[in-house]
């Protein structure tokens, strides 16, 4: 080896140094967890680097008010495909994710009103479909208003992003099948059902004021009822990582066996499906067909204490 | 206080005496009446701080006081108005209607732009009142029109009217709970037979905001020009000097300027839907009648399609709604206005006042169920959003109450 590659060799790798640490300074910018705080949030207003998210149940909330720079996601829009009933396709996604300007380095914060639950929602699309950086604000929308934090009501305008949006990665959806193999003991897993007791036990098709979409009630066969809101303190911050551990690890979910979680319409479902998998770190799949699907469908089990198995008369 | 009126100095030199004096009966009246207002904007910062309501709630109070103001003392009573015209001519109450669209349509169009700066998604923005368009709403504009030449008002009139002691205000009223009522039971023939299919036309969504606005515009100017040939020959006006005792004639006793109403009207129009819905007066009134039915199981659970409109939107409520709180502090403003302006009066109501302020109700509620708003909600709101369903509902209920006037119907009281 000549001193001419020696010296090459070393301008190369003092290059590659030099990159390795500009990347572990820019990463910096964002905490080790997938939860952000709102101070963390404040600070990174002005950071080209981070792109948040709103992704609201509630229409016109986004419009009337939202943390300064961030874009609106319609969760029944952009995050479904209301004709397949099935998750956003991987083209149109790309189509949003590029026209919110977002590139593949940018770091994703969602956050949304109701204690996060379509923010949520939004985090599994995200991660389904193989986008690295993606977090939650803590406490949401709620606690950002409750700590008195600015909002804006002028839309946020973004340079089209160039994140490619890869395949779909089915690890963490379940479907009816799968489900299926689960109550059948084929598979192995413990199912979470994250609705109320009431809709858990079968004395109601349908929280109050929604519509019921399911001829059956009650829940899947085997399912355990960690209804959403224990994830969740007061203030609608996620309980401590020790409290969510001894929570689940109390019902006998400890990470030893994948785990599967649902709701009504599939959405809800997520929250609880961020805290295992993303915070406790599980190997956890969402069933977004969830009750609307699996209390329809013709040859599946229920189980219903409260006996009202049938929605007819 | 007794302010006497100055004669006028040097510079008022010729100025007629304000022959105003406030007097000792009007100071008690102006205390009570600002002791009423400052309740409800002590109730307004209550609100604000109950956990349920909050902000947009204590916002809906307050923009309700204003309102009440605003109808009571530039009289805005769409019956009124179009009754002064069909009648007599007079131009000034439509001149009132039109500066309110005026200013709530840029009003709008400003903050359309923040909330969906990109007009061709085929999304509407959010919560606007934005309606079908069909025979439906023509036969709801006809109802509705003859309903106020009945009963002597609109929903918005009888409302603020309430305040100033009008007894034939809750008849009228109540008939609209009967008749929103019925429009349920309507409702279910007319989605499936017809609504459903009807266009939801907005300008914006084919012209974008700048067109829209523009040929709007160019329609408010072309009926604002038309009128002008009505104009009477005004009076050769007084050089005044403005004292405290001018301003309290010009507030509390002379009726307000319309354009300065109507300018006042189209800011709280616009305010209202930026911080929380836009005006309208009959979504806690169709919401009551609907739960009254919902709890007694005579309604359909679900009323097909109906939530999927945006207007004065009913629903099955325990509480009350932000839209019950604006009419709460309409008719609070109204009365209190009215009261210091001495303009509360109680009459007899007669059999036959009462039946026909009662029939006008039923025929408004029905028509606001079916439009799915009222003048305010579909008239005011709609048109300030570009809504084709705003126009339409207008020129119906001008022609109902055209059709009311000319078989005199409003004299059947």
């Amino acid at each position: 080896m000549n001193l001419r590659k020696i010296a090459g060799a070393a301008v190369v790798s003092l290059g590659l140094l030099g990159a390795l640490a500009g990347s572990a300074f820019a990463q910096d910018a964002a905490p080790e967890s997938v939860l952000v705080t709102a101070d963390w949030v404040e600070e990174n207003l002005e950071n080209p680097n981070v792109r948040l998210i709103e992704v609201s149940v509630v229409p016109g909330v986004f419009e009337r008010g939202h943390i300064p720079g961030a874009v609106n996601f319609v969760w029944h829009t952009d995050f479904v495909d209301p004709v397949q009933r099935d998750i956003v396709s991987q083209e149109r996604l790309q189509e949003l994710a590029q026209a919110a300007g977002i590139n593949d380095d940018t770091t994703i914060v969602l956050y949304g009103d109701n204690n996060n639950w379509f923010a949520a929602w939004g985090a599994w699309i995200f991660n389904l479909y193989g986008v690295e950086d993606v977090r939650l604000l803590d406490g949401g929308r709620v606690k950002w208003e409750a700590d008195g934090r600015p909002l804006a009501t002028t839309p946020a305008v973004y340079e089209v992003g160039s994140v490619t949006i890869g395949e779909a990665n089915d690890d963490l959806r379940a479907l009816r099948d799968e489900v299926l193999a689960v109550v059948n003991a084929e598979a192995p897993g413990a199912l979470i059902d994250i609705r109320s007791a009431a809709e858990y036990n079968g004395e109601i098709f349908a929280p109050e004021g929604v519509q019921e979409l399911a001829v059956r009630a009650g829940h899947i066969p085997g399912a355990l009822n960690v209804p959403w809101g224990q994830n969740v303190n007061a203030d609608g911050t996620f309980k401590s990582l020790d409290e969510l551990r001894a929570l689940y690890g109390g019902l006998g979910v400890d990470g030893s066996q994948p785990v599967i979680t649902y709701c009504r319409i599939g959405e809800r479902a997520a929250l609880t499906w961020f805290v295992l998998n993303q915070l406790l770190g599980y190997d956890v799949a969402l069933y977004d067909g969830s009750w609307t699907e699996w209390g329809n469908t013709v040859g599946v089990p229920v189980v219903n204490p409260a006996g009202t198995v049938w929605g007819g008369q | 206080m007794a302010v006497s009126q100055q004669a006028g100095g040097s510079l008022q030199q010729g100025a007629a005496p304000v022959s105003v004096l406030i007097s000792r009966d009007e100071l008690i009246r102006l205390v009570v009446g600002v002791l009423v207002v400052g309740g409800v904007i002590a109730g307004a910062y209550a609100l604000n701080g109950t956990p349920g309501y909050g902000a947009p709630a204590s916002f809906s109070l307050l923009t309700g006081l204003t309102l009440g103001i605003l109808f009571e003392r530039g009289r805005f009573c769409f019956f009124c108005i179009l009754r002064d015209f069909i009648e007599h001519r007079g131009t000034s109450g439509i001149f009132a209607i039109l500066a309110a669209l005026t200013v709530g349509m840029i009003g709008y169009a400003i903050v359309f732009g923040a909330f969906l700066p990109n007009t061709t998604t085929g999304r509407l923005p959010p919560g606007a009142h934005i309606g079908p368009v069909s025979w439906i709403l023509v036969a709801a504009g006809l109802a509705f029109g003859v309903g106020m030449a009945l009963s002597g008002a609109c929903i918005s009139g009888h409302l603020y009217r309430l305040g100033e002691g009008y007894t034939r205000a809750p008849l009228a009223l109540f008939g609209a709970l009967v008749g929103f009522g019925l429009g349920f039971y309507t409702w279910q023939s007319a989605y499936l037979g017809t609504i459903r299919t009807a266009p939801v036309a907005w300008l914006p969504g084919t012209l974008g905001y700048g067109g829209a606005l523009a040929v709007s515009l160019a329609v408010i100017a072309i009926i604002a020009i038309y009128l002008l040939r009505f104009s009477p020959q005004s009076p050769a006006r007084e050089a005044v000097r403005i004292t405290p005792a001018y301003v309290f004639d010009k507030v509390f006793r002379q009726r307000w300027n319309p354009l300065v109403t109507g300018g006042l009207i189209g800011i709280v129009g616009t305010l209202a839907y930026f911080r929380v819905e836009p005006l309208g007066v009959t979504s806690q009134l169709g919401s009551i009648s609907r739960t009254i039915l919902d709890n007694n199981g005579l309604l359909a659970e679900r009323l097909n399609g109906l939530d999927t409109f945006a207007g004065c939107a009913t629903q099955v409520v325990q509480t009350i709604t932000e839209n019950g709180w604006l009419i709460g502090g309409l008719v609070i403003g109204s009365f209190a206005v009215s009261l210091v302006a001495r303009k509360i009066s109680f009459s007899r109501v007669t059999v036959r006042g009462g039946a026909t302020a009662l029939l006008g109700g039923v025929a408004m509620g029905w028509g606001s169920m079916l439009a799915l708003g009222c003048t305010v909600g579909t008239l005011l709101s709609g048109i300030s959003a570009f809504a084709i369903s705003g126009w339409v509902f207008a020129a119906a209920m001008f022609a109902g109450v055209w059709l009311g006037i000319r078989f005199k119907m409003h004299t059947w009281n």
